[in-house]
Parts: structure tokens; C-alpha cells; sequence
């Protein structure tokens, strides 16, 4: 057994007692990317900070169904996104066909435009900040979560693909057509 | 032909971010790009732009991550204490069950001598038998209902 197994391991029984520490550790160690993950899905703060806290509290609350085979990361981000899929499902029932259909003319998940930007602004800090936000705006939600996967967290094609519970082929799709409209936006800011 | 050249190109630089290339794919677009421009500008944009992506880092808001951990710890205690008032019920739900198959005769025996005593008929002493084991279990599930609907509320909230 390596040194990941064993601290998957470790996760895995501590969350079986719903240890309260381990939780803490865990907060402190996946704020930031969990964080982000949800403020790229939902081009909102506000909610980006509510699916944070609901997300902790179902990881205590569902921690006894985490394996450790998996990575701790991906289990926490598919949480995170049923979580922020339920969350629109209650706020937009009429979308919700839309809402499992991320790659449809409809993007529920996404914010119009000027909301979005200036939700990223807010959000987002950096040298290139002000081009990765308008950049970022203009990407589909569904876009913007694989990428964020992928170049963010490093994440392996098939690790995205379980967390958003879509085929391998999509998942690349999605990718190929992200960073293709990314540099489409960042090459006109840049001219 | 040279269309079909440049557009495989465009394919491995794109391919190299998303899923990497063999070795023999890096060696074509590497020989590719050095003699072509129109190429290397785009390798070079699509760098840049996952450069400025990955140079993009969420303000995070400290208090979140404090009140998240406290949070979680109410909904800990909320869980341990609403578990141990489900065991003690579960617990007295089987003791009772045991004491009620153990003494089943005796109280059998019991309500046969009120039945003749007060000159009941044989059904109401028989139906007060039954309510007897029937009406305490009938007690003890509608409290675990209601417990566990009290949970799940709470989990809610």
C-alpha cells in the first residue's frame, strides 16, 4: 500500500466515525480548490459560498459511502456538483432538462453576461485577471468546470469524467471546445 | 496537402494540453513548428491562455472556511446525540418485544381470568389481549417515525 492509499485509507475511516478534526483538516487542505471549482461552476459567489458549506456538511453527513480507492478530490467535487445541480433544479425547474444537458443552446448554470463578469471580477485575483474574467464570462459553464478540472487541478481525463458523470468523450469535447473559445477571447484581449 | 499538414498541427498543440502526446507526435509538431509561424503563433496563444488561466486565483473569504467548520461540528453533535436517542429506543423496542414474548402466557392466562370474572365475551378479552401486544408496538414505531422524520428535517435545514 503507497503513501496515497494510506492517507485515503485514513480519510475513508475518519469519516466512517464522522470525526469532526478530520473534517477540519480537510476544510483547511480543500478550501481553495473546492472554492474554485464551485465559482467556476456557478459564475456566482454568493452560491459558490452556500454549495461550500452544504458541501462539508454532506461529506460528514454521506463520509461512510467514501472508498478509498478513490481519490478524496474527486468524490468531494462530484458532491459538490450534484449539490450545485440541486440547487438550480430548486431554483429552475423549468430548466432542468437543460440543466443535465450542459452542451444545449440553454445554459442554465450560466449567469448573462455582465452578471458573470463581474462575478469572476469580484472573485478573481491575478496579473492577467481582468482578461481571464471577461474570458471566462463567455464560457459555458460545462466548459469552464472541465477546464478548471484539468488545468487547475490536474485532474486525468477519466477522474473528470466521473466527477461529472459524463462518458470520456465528452469530457474531451468539452475540453477541446473550452480551451479552443479560452483562447479565442484571451487572443483578441491580448491584440 | 499543406492545409492537411497545418490543421494536424493545430490538432497536436491542442492535443498536448488535454491528453498529451507519444512521443512520435511531439517530434512532428516540434519539427512542425520550426519552420512555421503561422503554427507557432498558435502554440504560443494557447499557452498564454492557460497560462492566464491557471494564473487565476480565487479570493477566498477566511471566516468561510470558520464558519464551515463550525457548522460542521453542530451538525456532528446534532447527528451523535440524535444516534444515541435512537439506540436507547431501539434498546427498550427489544427488551420490551423479549419481556412481551416471555410473559405472553402469563398475560394470556391473565386477561382469561378478567374475561370470566367480569363475564366478558370471549372476543373483547381476546381483542384486549391483542391491543395489549399490539398498542405499545404500534407506540414504538410512530416514535422512531417521528424521531427519524425529526432527523431527516434537521438534516435538511
Amino acid at each position: 500500500m503507497n503513501a496515497v492509499e494510506q492517507e485515503a485509507g485514513e480519510v475513508a475511516r475518519g469519516l466512517r466515525r464522522r470525526d469532526p478534526d478530520l473534517i477540519d483538516y480537510l476544510i483547511q487542505q480543500y478550501q481553495y480548490r473546492l472554492f474554485r471549482y464551485l465559482l467556476m461552476l456557478t459564475g456566482n459567489r454568493e452560491e459558490a459560498e452556500d454549495l461550500f458549506q452544504e458541501t462539508w456538511i454532506r461529506v460528514l453527513e454521506k463520509g461512510h459511502q467514501y472508498k478509498r480507492r478513490w481519490k478524496f478530490e474527486t468524490w468531494l467535487f462530484s458532491i459538490a456538483r450534484h449539490l450545485a445541480i440541486d440547487l438550480r433544479r430548486r431554483r429552475q425547474p423549468q430548466s432542468l432538462d437543460a440543466l443535465l444537458q450542459p452542451d444545449g443552446t440553454n445554459r442554465p448554470l450560466e449567469l448573462e453576461d455582465n452578471a458573470a463578469h463581474s462575478a469572476f471580477e469580484q472573485a478573481f485575483q491575478g496579473e492577467e485577471a481582468a482578461s481571464v474574467t471577461t474570458a471566462l464570462a463567455h464560457l459555458p459553464p460545462s466548459y469552464r468546470e472541465v477546464l478548471t478540472l484539468r488545468f487547475h487541478e490536474d485532474m486525468e481525463l477519466e477522474e473528470i469524467a466521473r466527477v461529472v458523470d459524463s462518458p470520456l468523450s465528452t469530457v474531451k469535447s468539452r475540453l477541446y471546445r473550452g480551451l479552443a473559445t479560452l483562447r479565442e477571447w484571451l487572443k483578441d484581449i491580448y491584440v | 496537402m499543406n492545409e492537411d499538414i497545418h490543421e494536424r498541427a493545430l490538432q497536436l498543440i491542442d492535443k498536448m494540453q488535454v491528453e498529451g502526446l507519444t512521443a512520435e507526435e511531439r517530434d512532428e509538431v516540434e519539427t512542425h513548428l520550426e519552420s512555421c509561424a503561422q503554427c507557432q503563433r498558435r502554440a504560443r496563444e494557447t499557452e498564454l491562455a492557460l497560462r492566464a488561466l491557471r494564473s487565476a486565483v480565487p479570493r477566498f473569504n477566511a471566516a468561510l472556511a470558520l464558519r464551515t467548520q463550525m457548522q460542521v461540528r453542530v451538525r456532528a453533535r446534532e447527528i451523535y446525540e440524535n444516534a444515541t436517542r435512537m439506540r436507547a429506543l431501539w434498546v427498550s423496542c427489544a427488551l420490551s418485544w423479549i419481556l412481551g414474548v416471555v410473559s405472553a402466557p402469563l398475560v394470556w392466562r391473565g386477561f382469561e381470568w378478567i374475561g370470566h370474572r367480569w363475564a366478558l365475551s370471549r372476543a373483547v378479552w381476546m381483542t384486549g389481549f391483542v391491543l395489549f401486544w399490539v398498542v405499545p408496538a404500534v407506540v414504538a414505531a410512530a416514535a422512531i417515525a417521528w424521531q427519524q422524520a425529526r432527523g431527516a428535517v434537521t438534516s435538511d435545514e
